[in-house]
């Protein structure tokens, strides 16, 4: 079918464009290097290539436009005469000719510049050739700018054109602009065409297809008709007169009853008169529009004149010569009778009921609606009324469904008293057997003196670290004998431990040391007894104070023994011994074996 | 309306508080506030998180297996409702309640108790260790002595008569 092509259209590009592409293919496509020393036919032969390329290019361009637009002669003449309306048949015939023209002299340019190329002589002389035929096809074709405007527009609108079928069952409506034709397809047709109080909302034609006996139908909106001879209507009732013309469909003359259109009725009947001769052979049924707003007796309703109109459109499309054809080949095939049983068909009971219910037209029951519009400003919805609850009285309940964290619809269970009884027979049980009887810590007083006595020494232990934690590290070292030791903190630490203080009035750290020993001895000439050295000779010796007894003195050893065992296999005398006897020994330096990494020497 | 579970941390979740998450195979994750749900996106598993009650369960700290648990089950075909049943369920709910959380701190203390033991254990050691630091060891022995030298004297006198 010709209208599928109006869409395949290749884009026809303008002037400039055009010749960019071409330009930009030919030195894309093309070899592009070249030497003034190569071999004169090699150079030859290089831009006689280019000038083929390019005249190749544009010719085949040029006849795709030509064979894709559509010759007004081979399509359906309602396509041929709609773009006449539309386009203009000699402007589109003229367009496509001068395309023409201009390929056949880019194929005579390059011809005549292939031919001369074989006189050119040196490098330049030939590309000198090559840029004068390029520049005469670009310039032949910079004058077809206007065509080719011209031609892409065609296009575009072309495209986008409705798909009208010609040789389809159609129904074509018209009349004057405003009376309705657009509404009447948008009700009947999924079409959505535009309706506006103003007239030529609708200005160019409308396809609805919609079903009617399992058919098919096109239906199609025309921009309304002014009455007017031929000659001066405008391209938009030109339209509509050539749907009119070419399209052999049922054609609905649409009249305006009301007059909401603008024009009498006497005036649309003169319009009807004066379209009648484009009626000749077609079907045609006058209807009468927008009868909601003024009724006239005989006409009917407006759905009753659809209904008429469609029983109308069958007859007539009976009466056409296609049905003809098809009515021969039909044939309806009825399955014999092989006994007297009589099989009526199946029909429940249900679907009949409500068919008879559909017939008698009586409200059935009270609706919610009604209920609300009785009652008003108290109305309140209350589906739990139509609940199928086993005792109908429950149905207003205020139905509870959390306590305390747990949702009522997690425990509810038809068995849940039953579980709850083993529930608290087993609880019961449990609870005699002692289960949940509280133990009393019976502990006896030997425990109860050594958890004392453990919390005392947290709490002493604690005190102690805290103590080492005040100390000062960053400062200087002082020995131990540095800080007095007062005799009052003494005792009392002592004390405190448990052993008894009382009059150390004689021991030896109460006693007066030397400096008082020193003054009284310009006084009595007695000798001094000297009890320093006497007492440096009773205090125990270094190793042997705070030792207890031979066993810690034993391990004591021990300990001072162990820690001086790695210093010993290291042979050093502490941790400060770092002297090393002999630095580079020789018998590792020298020889054969001196460097290198040998893992035994 | 219902009060769901914090799927990291098992606590209520009241309407109107928390958020949801839908995933694409169409598993419903709801998080009781963002701590939890933070927690999720960064992929943390809620049985090696400790503070969840998934961690407790699974490290045996609480009670799991127990009759009196089974009674709050999620049930996905609705009741009818019944007066009678309702009001004896939530009878029921109540004392079912009350035996759980015997049973689930009855549980709880029988697990601590082993650490009475050890705490026992350990306040014997510590004083054995360290009872040097509250007692000096020969703390009475010079009073024992002095008692010991005056009995020895009173009986030397003795002996003399």
């Amino acid at each position: 079918m010709a209208l599928y092509n109006f869409k395949k259209i290749m884009v026809v590009p303008t002037a400039k464009d055009f010749i960019d592409l071409t330009l930009s293919k030919t030195q894309r496509k093309t070899p592009t290097v070249i030497h003034k020393h190569y071999q004169i036919h090699r150079i030859r032969h290089f831009y006689m290539r280019k000038i083929k390329f390019t005249q190749q290019n544009y010719h085949d361009r040029l006849s795709q436009i030509l064979t894709d637009f559509p010759k007004l002669d081979d399509i359906h003449p309602f396509y041929a005469d709609l773009m006449n309306v539309l386009y203009d048949k000699d402007h589109y015939k003229l367009a496509l000719g001068q395309i023409n023209i201009a390929k056949n002299l880019i194929d005579n340019v390059a011809k005549d510049y292939v031919r001369l190329m074989k006189y050119g002589d040196s490098l330049y002389r030939c590309k000198q050739l090559k840029r004068a035929a390029l520049g005469r096809m670009c310039t032949i074709l910079k004058r077809q700018k206007q065509s080719l405007e011209y031609l892409e527009q065609v296009r575009q609108h072309l495209s986008r054109l409705p798909t009208i079928d010609p040789n389809t069952r159609t129904l074509l409506l018209c009349g004057y602009p405003n009376v309705g034709k657009s509404s009447f397809i948008n009700k009947v047709t999924r079409a959505d065409v535009e309706v506006q109080p103003y007239a030529f909302t609708t200005k160019s034609l409308f396809v609805g297809h919609m079903d009617y006996r399992y058919l098919r139908w096109q239906v199609v909106d025309t921009p309304g008709i002014l009455d007017h001879p031929l000659e001066e209507r405008n391209t938009i009732e030109m339209q509509a007169i050539t749907a009119l013309a070419h399209l052999r469909a049922a054609v609905l003359y649409v009249m305006d009853v009301s007059e909401q259109c603008g024009h009498t009725l006497s005036q649309q009947l003169e319009l009807f008169n004066n379209i009648r001769p484009l009626f000749a052979n077609k079907p045609l049924i006058v209807m009468a529009n927008k009868c909601d707003v003024r009724k006239i007796s005989e006409l009917s309703e407006e759905n009753q004149a659809c209904d008429r109109l469609l029983a109308h459109r069958v007859d007539t499309k009976m009466k056409t010569k296609k049905v003809h054809d098809v009515l021969n080949r039909l044939h309806l095939a009825v399955p014999t009778k092989r006994d007297q049983k009589n099989r009526p068909p199946f029909i429940p009971e249900g679907a009949l009921l409500r068919r008879k219910a559909m017939e008698t037209n009586a409200p059935k029951r009270k609706l919610e609606r009604d209920l609300e519009v009785e009652l008003g400003d108290d109305y309140t919805l209350d589906l739990q009324k139509y609940w199928d609850l086993m005792n109908p009285e429950e149905k207003q309940d205020k139905i509870p469904e959390i306590w305390e964290g747990h949702n009522i619809a997690d425990y509810i269970d038809p068995e849940i008293m039953k579980r709850l009884e083993d529930l608290e027979q087993e609880e019961e049980l449990r609870a005699k057997a002692g289960e949940y009887d509280s133990e009393e810590e019976s502990e006896d007083e030997e425990m109860k003196e050594i958890r004392q006595l453990a919390s005392q020494i947290r709490e002493k232990r604690k005190l102690k670290v805290l103590a080492s934690k005040e100390k000062d590290t960053q400062g200087s070292r002082m020995p131990r004998t540095a800080k007095k030791v007062e005799r009052a903190t003494l005792e009392k630490e002592m004390a405190d431990l448990g052993l008894d203080m009382t009059d150390k009035d004689d021991s030896h750290y109460a006693r007066r040391s030397r400096s008082l020993v020193r003054k009284r001895k310009r006084e009595v000439s007695a000798p001094p007894t000297s009890r320093t050295r006497s007492q440096s000779a009773s205090r125990p010796p270094r190793d042997q104070s705070g030792v207890r007894d031979a066993k810690m003195l034993k391990k004591v050893k021990t300990m001072m023994k162990n820690s001086q065992k790695d210093m010993n296999k290291q042979g050093r005398k502490g941790e400060s011994d770092r002297h090393v006897f002999d630095v580079k020994p020789k018998h590792l330096f020298a020889g054969k074996r001196k460097s290198g990494s040998t893992s035994r020497r | 309306m219902r009060i769901e579970k914090c799927y990291f941390c098992s606590a209520p979740v009241y309407p109107g508080h928390g958020m949801m998450f839908v995933r694409n195979d169409c598993k419903v994750f709801r998080f009781c506030r963002s701590k939890c749900h933070k927690n999720f996106k960064k992929k943390r598993n809620p049985r090696k998180t400790r503070w969840t009650k998934a961690f407790r369960k699974s490290a045996g700290k609480e009670l799991t297996l127990d009759n009196s648990l089974e009674f709050e089950k999620r049930r996905n075909i609705p009741v009818k409702y019944n007066r009678e049943l309702w009001s004896k369920t939530v009878e029921a709910m109540k004392k079912v309640e009350s035996i759980k959380n015997k049973r689930q701190a009855r549980f709880i203390l029988n697990r601590l108790k082993s650490g009475k033991e050890l705490e026992k254990a350990a306040a014997i050691s510590e004083v054995k260790k360290n009872i040097h630091l509250i007692r000096a060891p020969h703390a009475g022995q010079a009073k024992q002595l002095e008692d010991k030298m005056v009995q020895k004297l009173a009986e030397d006198v003795e002996m003399d008569e």
